[in-house]
């Protein structure tokens, strides 16, 4: 187990790596000039060189890579072209946001859906499982962003029950912190419930249809510790799959759901980054959230041995 | 033993722990109503206002930095930081006497030798100060509140280029931080503005924090644009970079922010209705569109091609476009100088009064020896201006009988492209659409587009002799009819020539709720001074 975790450890570094020379080509061969967009509109091909010629970015493109590679292998992210902070320190001051709306989404959404997944296959067939069907597949369907405009003009505007955007850190009361967070994760959350919902449900009826549950139930087991404790248990290896691969879409949809509610996590960093083509802050946030994507797989991975004992590395 | 509940336990301690810290050292807000929590039209990325032209780090440097001369709401300077100026009777040297008891942030006094420092930094970046540069023997100082700036040849624009309001602006620092390479930016905010400015509060990105200066001692004329006094009746002004318009639309609507420079504009007439909502036009100069074209590389490095645009262009279509079809904030401008302004003139604008005409154009493009080779217009799909202008542009060109290469991509990409002199096929251009205010593109100074002096002058890179004699002519001129007089040969050569063509000429609203008051308009920068918030709203 350890080796394999050491494997898989080494493993992530090699991803980072590739994923490091990837975008960085990908950003330095794509168009865009910082110093023009530093510059301002009036400024003339004189002003805009001076700045180039400032930053580095007349420099070769390997050394520039490599002066970039060897500041992050000691630790250092760099320093974002327009606002001279490390990168380092902007994304600190944005982790906690992000992570709040990963957190509160990733919780409601698996409550909800593992809920809403196991009733549909007690209920196969039934209303109940048919509306929670259609809710989940209008989950998955609606874009993240027009869920959020839809709750902030029915809760804010009108209801006027919730803040429109921004964050409170939790530090300064849980109650603000929660406050603003119930409808970015509600509008994050409904994919993720959809996807994980129509999976549990997939799941736990192959396994309701397997014989030892059927022997439980003529034991005469009680209906929710079938569901619960026999079932739902070994239908958790696709749904922790799901859950794990749902960490891309997560951070896909933590960008947007950022940019719609303002708050200020790593997503709206980025996002702002990559239309100023500040570089350095760019490939320090894909650097990073790859190796967290790479890193809750392997925790998936893991995983599987708790829910499945025949399961080794 | 350990088991999940207690890991969990210690983790919300964890927590508790570190979040403790800054329970205990929290600081003691400035209430919320005396803050101003303002979205401003980009988010303010550079923070020195002389190393770039960004409108929006003018808008920082009016908060932090003051300047020597101010314009007021009738475009005439009036001085700011100077008490009393005066000219030698052979109209070469200029003496400036600061005010009394002028300070930076960090408590120094404001000195000449400051101003020298900031006005040469200035002049190496700024079109106005460059051109009055080239006129400029020396700039001694004469005691600590006293300098001069001794011309080689008379300037009538030496004060009008302090008090420019077109970016960069003449703003005032201290010596050691306008002694930092023009090339290079300044690091740190210190000024002798209305506000200082609160790094530690700052979350770049997401809000800049402006505090007002205790020890900023106001004129005692009444506030007036860039001029009088600048007088600060709130302790707090935040920026907040709230990137997606509707969020901000309903963050206005709700009371979370209290001011928004630029919401949609085709929401102005609903915005209105808003009984809680002032709804008005704060730059009365307005902005000008106009669609740049490359004189490097045919067809248009043929006059003739060029003008064939002036034939092409219908202002009426891309305004409405952007501002809808009821929409009266805009107008169809046909002066070389952007309407409303000084130097507006009817100077050889046959072709606007004449308005769209193909097969004029067609004409001029085959006098042109069109070739049938694709003519590259830039189309930028995230700019309110240059998305709509690049279609119309393909279009009306499509209707000419030229071939189009509509290159999309985003504003980034676009302000990179425009730099490259590179023949269109190979990674060039020919056309692309921006916007500049009314205010800069009425001076030839100034607005670095009016400059035609071939491979040095702006995107387009036009060669004029005629234009560049006259421009030289303008800023000699010692008076304002006389600089209006040479308005109209300017617009005429400009013209024949054909630079670029305008798309348009609007004015952009600005709304912000009931409860504030004070709002001052000028073109260029939004200035903060003067502002009050009442209880209400």
């Amino acid at each position: 187990m350890l080796a394999y975790i050491i494997r898989r450890l080494a493993s992530t570094v090699l991803v980072m790596g590739i994923v490091a020379v990837f975008v960085f080509l990908l950003l330095h061969l794509s168009p865009g000039d910082p110093a023009a967009i530093i510059a301002g509109d009036n400024a003339t091909n004189e002003q805009i060189a001076g700045i180039r010629k400032q930053l580095g970015l007349d420099d070769a493109l390997p050394i520039q890579f490599f002066r970039w590679v060897s500041a992050v292998l000691q630790g250092d992210l760099g320093i974002s072209i327009f606002s001279n902070e490390p990168v380092a320190k902007l994304i600190s001051q944005r982790i906690e946001p992000t992570l709040s709306l990963a957190l509160t989404t990733l919780t409601v959404a698996v409550t909800l859906a593992v809920s809403f997944g196991v009733l549909a296959a007690w209920k196969v067939g039934s209303w109940i499982d048919r509306s929670l069907m259609v809710v989940s597949v209008l989950g998955f369907s609606v874009p993240v962003f027009v869920v959020g405009y839809m709750l902030i003009y029915v809760f804010s505007i009108n209801l006027r029950w919730l803040p429109v955007q921004g964050y409170s850190p939790i530090d300064q009361g849980v109650g603000p912190w929660i406050e603003r967070l119930i409808l970015p994760s509600i509008a994050l959350g409904l994919a993720y419930v959809a996807l994980i919902a129509r999976i549990t449900r997939t799941s736990m009826l192959e396994v309701l249809a397997e014989d030892y549950i059927r022997t439980a139930n003529a034991k005469g087991v009680a209906t929710r510790s079938v569901l619960l404790k026999h079932a739902l248990k070994n239908a958790g290896v696709p749904i922790v799959t799901v859950i794990g691969i749902g960490v891309a879409l997560l951070i896909g949809g933590v960008v947007i759901t950022e940019t719609v509610f303002n708050i200020p996590g790593v997503g709206r960093l980025v996002v702002d980054a990559i239309s100023k083509r500040d570089y350095p802050i760019i490939q320090g946030v894909i650097l990073i959230f790859s190796g967290v994507y790479v890193l809750v797989n392997l925790l998936v991975d893991l995983s599987y041995t708790l829910l499945d004992p025949r399961i080794r590395y | 033993m350990t088991t999940r509940r207690s890991i969990l336990k210690g983790g919300l301690a964890a927590a508790a722990l570190t979040s403790a810290p800054s329970v205990i050292g929290a600081k003691a807000q400035p209430s919320a109503a005396r803050t101003v929590k303002a979205v401003m039209h980009a988010d303010l990325r550079v923070l020195d206002p002389i190393w770039t032209t960004a409108n929006i780090s003018a808008y920082h440097g009016a908060m932090v930095y003051d300047t020597l001369f101010g314009l007021d709401g009738d475009f005439k300077p009036q001085p700011q930081m100077v008490t009393k100026w005066g000219l030698s009777d052979d109209k070469l040297t200029y003496t400036f006497e600061l005010r009394d008891g002028l300070k930076f942030h960090d408590d120094a006094a404001v000195t000449a030798a400051d101003c020298v420092a900031s006005v040469r930094r200035w002049a190496a970046r700024a079109a106005a100060g460059q051109s009055m540069m080239q006129r400029v023997k020396d700039t001694p100082v004469v005691d600590d509140k006293t300098f001069r700036i001794v011309l080689t040849e008379p300037y009538g624009l030496v004060i009008d280029s302090l008090s420019t309001i077109s970016t960069s602006l003449c703003y005032m620092m201290r010596k050691k931080d306008a002694e930092t390479d023009p090339n290079q930016q300044v690091r740190d905010t210190i000024g002798s503005g209305p506000f200082l400015y609160n790094r530690d509060e700052t979350r770049p990105g997401n809000r800049h924090v402006y505090d007002r200066n205790p020890n900023y001692h106001p004129r005692s004329e009444p506030a007036s644009a860039m001029a009088g006094g600048k007088v600060v009746k709130l302790d707090r002004v935040t920026f907040e970079n709230i990137a997606d318009e509707q969020t901000a639309l309903s963050a206005l609507q709700a009371g979370e922010i209290d001011f928004y420079e630029v919401p949609p504009q085709d929401l102005i007439d609903d915005l209105k209705k808003d009984k809680n909502l002032t709804v008005e036009v704060l730059n009365k100069t307005g902005h000008v569109a106009f669609m740049r074209l490359n004189s490097l590389h045919p067809p248009f490095n043929k006059p003739d091609a060029r003008k064939a645009m002036l034939y092409l262009a219908k202002q009426d279509d891309v305004m409405r476009a952007i501002f809808g079809q009821t929409s009266k904030s805009w107008q169809a401008c046909g002066s070389y100088f952007a309407c409303g302004t000084p130097m507006t003139n009817d100077e050889n604008t046959e072709w606007f009064k004449h308005g769209q005409d193909i097969a004029k154009a067609k004409e001029l493009f085959a006098k042109a020896g069109y070739d049938g080779k694709p003519v590259v217009v830039l189309q930028a799909t995230d700019h309110y201006l240059a998305n709509p202008a690049g279609l119309f542009a393909a279009q009306w060109l499509r209707q000419a009988g030229i071939n189009v290469d509509l290159a999309a991509m985003d504003w980034g990409a676009l302000v990179t492209r425009r730099a490259s002199k590179k023949p269109p096929a190979e990674g060039g251009w020919n056309i692309f659409s921006t916007t500049v205010t009314g205010i800069t593109f009425a001076d030839p100074i100034s607005f670095t587009g009016q400059a035609a002096n071939g491979e040095k002058a702006w995107f387009g890179w036009p060669t004029n002799e005629l234009q560049e004699q006259l421009r030289n002519k303008w800023a000699t001129a010692p008076t304002l009819e006389g600089r209006q007089a040479i308005a109209k040969d300017l617009q005429k050569n400009g013209w024949d020539y054909v630079p670029h063509v305008i798309l348009g000429q609007f004015y952009r609203n600005s709304t912000w709720r009931k409860n504030i008051t004070g709002v001052i308009g000028m073109p260029e920068v939004v200035g903060f001074w003067n502002m009050e918030k009442g209880v209400s709203g």
